[in-house]
């Protein structure tokens, strides 16, 4: 009897220190502020991507959306699906509920042109965002907020021709994205001898062995260009594996890239700024809708490339915790 | 055929005749054969696959296939499917660092109930399949959709994003990692942990399959599960057993991707579930249970991530990978098929 | 066994069945399809629990809920399809369900060697040729398969055996094998029910017989006061028979549905 009651004690005791002495958890922050919301407009504005459940830049998106919607107490419907066909039916859904806008990504134009034409017709203001920069004008939106993925891949590939890169590793790791093939497209602008790898994103182990037998294969490679974040921390685990000396840049961010450039392990990151994109569109259907504003005469509002490095890591890498940037 | 060979299955020819010929081969032959032609292959297309590094890339990269297609290959052979196992591995490694991180606990405390939280997974996939007769590959398909859903939804819900949180600071972190994701030099090659728990698991399941009552049952179950139970094999408790297997392995894997990358992507694992049915099949694991055995799924295993690094080692253009990996593995099967029908008249010559 | 019944919810499937096993001797159990056979073999092996009446093994009174249960009692069951695992090596048949291992701890090792000898012992024993105690039983003929699974039971000490419909599916010489086999074990001292809805096979080993007819006794009698002519009779139908006899008379006269029929 007493035994057990000691065990018994010895349990609870040990589970309670275990309980208390992790390091690393959850901080327990204080509730975020309310936002500033200022009248409650009483607007719905709809948006819809074509995001694939499960990637972190969409996060970002979302919340700049949302602090948005706040800002302007307009009441936000997000809805998304990676296929053209059903992301067309719920802009379709969005324009037969009688939003009072519409903010879209245009990944596959030619697919999304009938909904974003009724929605046009019906009077609906609707806004292109992330993706869409070449259609957005014929498809019938009025206006644009993201980056151009080739711009955006141009711009690393000429800061990596000055840097002396001499044969940069592009990896896809998404079979047959356009974006993402633009990406490593506009690299190849500004270094000719880039070389395209394929990988199976959906798997870091996979990732990181593919990587390895890559730089195995061909020691010349001397810059790694990840498109997106989390591949950024596969290609640091395969550049130590295979002990290559490529230096590591990458698109997007999240908190262990901006960790890593900090500690020097990415040379830097092309952020195409995705909380903007969220919160400018509908800050502009906002406008618009309530002040008749467009923003540029509705030409396309670039949100990037926006460089992050050694440079400015220091006042970036807080919101980028934050769940911001 | 000799004249005792048609005295044996003289009575019904058609149907013996068609066993005996694909019985008499061991189910591995052919993968082996098909393994060594790929491996012959690359050494020559491939200068950079010629080194000890590259080969252990290769084995790293089978293992991650190779330790939960073993658990695979051993339920195919008890005659049910798991659909689910790919993104068991992704739940294993988030139910672990999302439980330590929000209730700040040692990650030991949550590996251990990632561990049970798995089985739980295996043993309700296995007690629907043997409770309602439906098709494992229906109910796991269930299975498969809820934890990609569950996955996302509960990561999202609890660290605002898609991606769990770093765990590199917990504590725990360096012994689990030590379990997990440890690798050392041999003669100056990095030779990684997991390559060891593979053949180990393996050689583990090899034993119990050929030489143990288990194995025994495994077999019966698959190849003939109202014989089986006539004769007072435990069906359920064998099947359910190896759903559990499944998920267990898929746990492992799941701590090593946690600990090896400290962070998950909560979509990640999906697709993978096929890897290890492929390389169980390919390793000449029956489709329709009964028949199959554990080298083979190794073999099966290491084809794999010989074709989809080879590839690379060769330096190929990296648009053709899906289409280059589809050939080889058809090649496997071929060469397998090939070898097995060889292997078998070599054998009725003998007899 | 004694007034057994079974109800399927509202389907009574078997009423009021009295059958005495004795030892040493061939109960046949013969009747047409539908007629409670498949259900009385479930009960006595124990897949299903009977739902009236008494259940007697060596004057205990049991209610079975699994195959194992019956097992452990001696009560083995040959059935005419599942009678072994065809992918698996004899021995391995031969011993599945109850291997043979070194220690009792869970993964214990098999003792292959012993389990591979005795194997073969056994089957010679019974007078059943098997080229290679190694080759998957799916490479025997119907005949041996029901053979080795007779041998099994033999040997695992079953003191009763029950052989579903073992002829229905086989040819006429393989069919006099498995009937010289339940003869062997019959002599061996178990004692054996014989399924069947074929009278003349239940004629040349049968000790005693009982004809079921809708989930009822229709005949009960012992080898001495029946003949073959009885039995195919009975089993026909009797009385419909001759009535049908009559019917079909200008054409020819009817004759025994010895062959109709082989599977349920």
């Amino acid at each position: 009897m007493l035994r057990t009651g000691i065990a018994l004690l010895a349990t609870v005791g040990l589970v309670a220190s275990l309980a208390a002495c992790s390091e690393g958890g959850r901080v327990k922050e204080p509730e975020r502020e309310a936002g500033t919301a200022g009248d409650n407009s009483g607007y719905t504005i709809a948006m819809v991507t074509h995001e694939t459940p499960g990637d972190s830049f969409w996060d970002i998106v979302r919340a700049g959306a949302e602090q948005a919607a706040q800002n302007a107490g307009i009441e936000l419907k997000y809805s998304n699906d990676p296929d053209a066909g059903k992301q067309a039916t719920l802009i379709q859904n969005a324009v037969d509920s009688k939003v009072d806008g519409i903010a879209t990504t245009l990944v596959t134009p030619e697919a999304l042109a009938g909904p974003v034409k009724s929605a046009a017709d019906a009077g609906i203001p609707i806004v292109g965002l992330n993706a869409g920069i070449e259609d957005y004008q014929r498809l019938g939106a009025d206006m644009y907020f993201g980056s151009d993925e080739t711009r955006a891949g141009e711009a690393a590939g000429e800061r990596l021709a000055s840097e002396g890169a001499q044969h940069p590793l592009c990896v896809i790791h998404q079979a047959g994205s356009v974006s993402l093939e633009a990406r490593c497209a506009g690299v190849a602008k500004g270094v000719p001898a880039t070389e395209n790898l394929q990988v199976n994103g959906a798997d870091d182990a996979a990732v990181t062995a593919t990587l390895q037998a890559k730089l195995a294969q061909d020691p010349s490679i001397d810059y790694i260009v990840s498109l997106g974040a989390p591949i950024a921390a596969d290609a640091i685990k395969a550049k130590d594996a295979s002990g290559s000396s490529a230096k590591l840049v990458t698109f997007d961010l999240n908190q262990e890239a901006a960790q890593a450039i900090q500690d020097g392990e990415i040379e830097f990151s092309i952020d195409q700024q995705p909380y903007m994109q969220g919160f400018m569109a509908i800050t502009s259907l906002y406008l618009a809708v309530k002040n008749g504003n467009d923003l540029g005469g509705g030409e396309a509002v670039l949100t990037g490339p926006s460089f992050v490095d050694s440079e400015n890591i220091e006042q970036i890498l807080p919101f980028v915790q934050n769940g911001t940037r | 055929m000799t004249s005792t060979q048609e005295d044996l299955v003289s009575s019904t020819p058609g149907l013996d005749g068609y066993l005996s010929r694909r019985l008499f081969a061991r189910p591995e032959i052919g993968a082996t054969a098909a393994a060594v032609v790929i491996l012959i292959f690359f050494l020559l297309a491939a200068p950079a696959f010629r080194s000890g590094d590259s080969f252990l890339t290769v084995l790293y990269q089978s293992s991650t296939i190779g330790i939960v297609a073993i658990g695979v290959g051993l339920l195919m052979i008890g005659g049910e499917f798991d659909l689910s196992a790919g993104v068991i591995v992704t739940t294993a490694g988030l139910a672990n660092s999302m439980f330590c991180w929000w209730f700040g606990i040692d990650l030991w405390v949550g590996a251990l109930l990632s561990l049970a939280l798995c089985l739980l997974i295996g043993f309700v996939n296995g007690y629907l399949v043997m409770r309602t007769g439906i098709p494992s590959f229906l109910i796991t398909l269930g299975t498969f959709f809820v934890l990609q859903g569950a996955n996302l939804g509960i990561t999202k819900a609890v660290t605002g994003s898609v991606t769990s949180p770093d765990i590199s600071q917990m504590d725990g972190y360096g012994r689990l990692g030590n379990v997990f994701s440890s690798s050392f030099e041999i003669g100056g090659v990095t030779v990684w942990g997991t390559v060891i728990w593979w053949l180990a698991f393996a050689a583990l399941a090899v034993w119990v399959l050929q030489r143990t009552r288990t194995g025994n049952w495994v077999f019966a179950v698959g190849g003939g599960q109202d014989s089986a139970r006539a004769v007072g094999v435990p069906v359920v408790r064998t099947k359910i057993g190896l759903f559990m297997t499944v998920s267990f392995l898929g746990w492992f894997v799941g701590m090593h991707t946690l600990y090896r990358f400290n962070t998950l992507q909560a979509g990640n694992g999906v697709g993978n579930e096929f890897l290890y049915i492929i390389a169980a099949v390919v390793g000449g694991t029956l489709l329709t249970g009964g028949y199959g055995n554990v080298i083979g799924v190794a073999i099966g295993a290491f084809i794999f991530g010989m074709t989809s690094l080879g590839i690379v080692y060769a330096g190929w253009d990296p648009n053709w990978f899906k289409a280059f990996l589809g050939v080889m593995l058809l090649l496997a099967v071929l060469v397998n098929l090939y070898v097995k029908s060889l292997a078998d008249s070599s054998r009725r010559g003998l007899l | 066994m004694q007034g057994v019944g079974k109800t399927y919810g509202p389907i009574r499937a078997l009423q009021g069945i009295d059958l005495t096993v004795p030892a040493g001797r061939v109960t046949c159990v013969l009747g047409d399809n539908g007629a409670g056979k498949s259900t009385l073999i479930k009960i006595m092996s124990g897949l299903h629990a009977h739902t009236e009446g008494t259940f007697q093994v060596h004057g205990e009174t049991l209610v079975f809920d699994s195959p194992r249960q019956a097992l452990e009692r001696g009560i083995a069951t040959v059935y005419q399809d599942l009678a072994v695992v065809p992918l698996m090596e004899v021995w391995r048949n031969f011993f599945l369900g109850a291997e043979l291992r070194h220690r009792s701890y869970p993964l214990a090792g098999l003792r292959i060697r012993e389990m591979r000898r005795i194997a073969d012992e056994e089957l010679r024993k019974m007078g059943i040729a098997v080229q290679d105690i190694n080759q998957p039983i799916g490479t025997l003929s119907g005949g041996q398969r029901q053979c080795v699974a007779i041998a099994r039971a033999v040997y695992f000490g079953a003191r009763v055996l029950i052989l579903d419909e073992p002829t229905a599916a086989l040819g006429v010489k393989q069919s006099g094998v498995v009937l010289k086999y339940t003869a062997a074990a019959r002599d061996a001292g178990l004692g054996v029910v014989f399924i069947t809805h074929n009278p003349h096979h239940a004629h040349l080993v049968g000790d005693h017989f009982i004809v079921l007819k809708r989930g009822r006794t229709e005949l009960d009698s012992p080898r001495s006061e029946i003949t073959l002519e009885d039995l195919t009779q009975q089993m026909a139908g009797g009385d419909e028979l001759a009535a049908l006899a009559h019917e079909l008379r200008p054409s020819g006269t009817p004759t025994a549905p010895a062959s109709e029929g082989t599977t349920e």
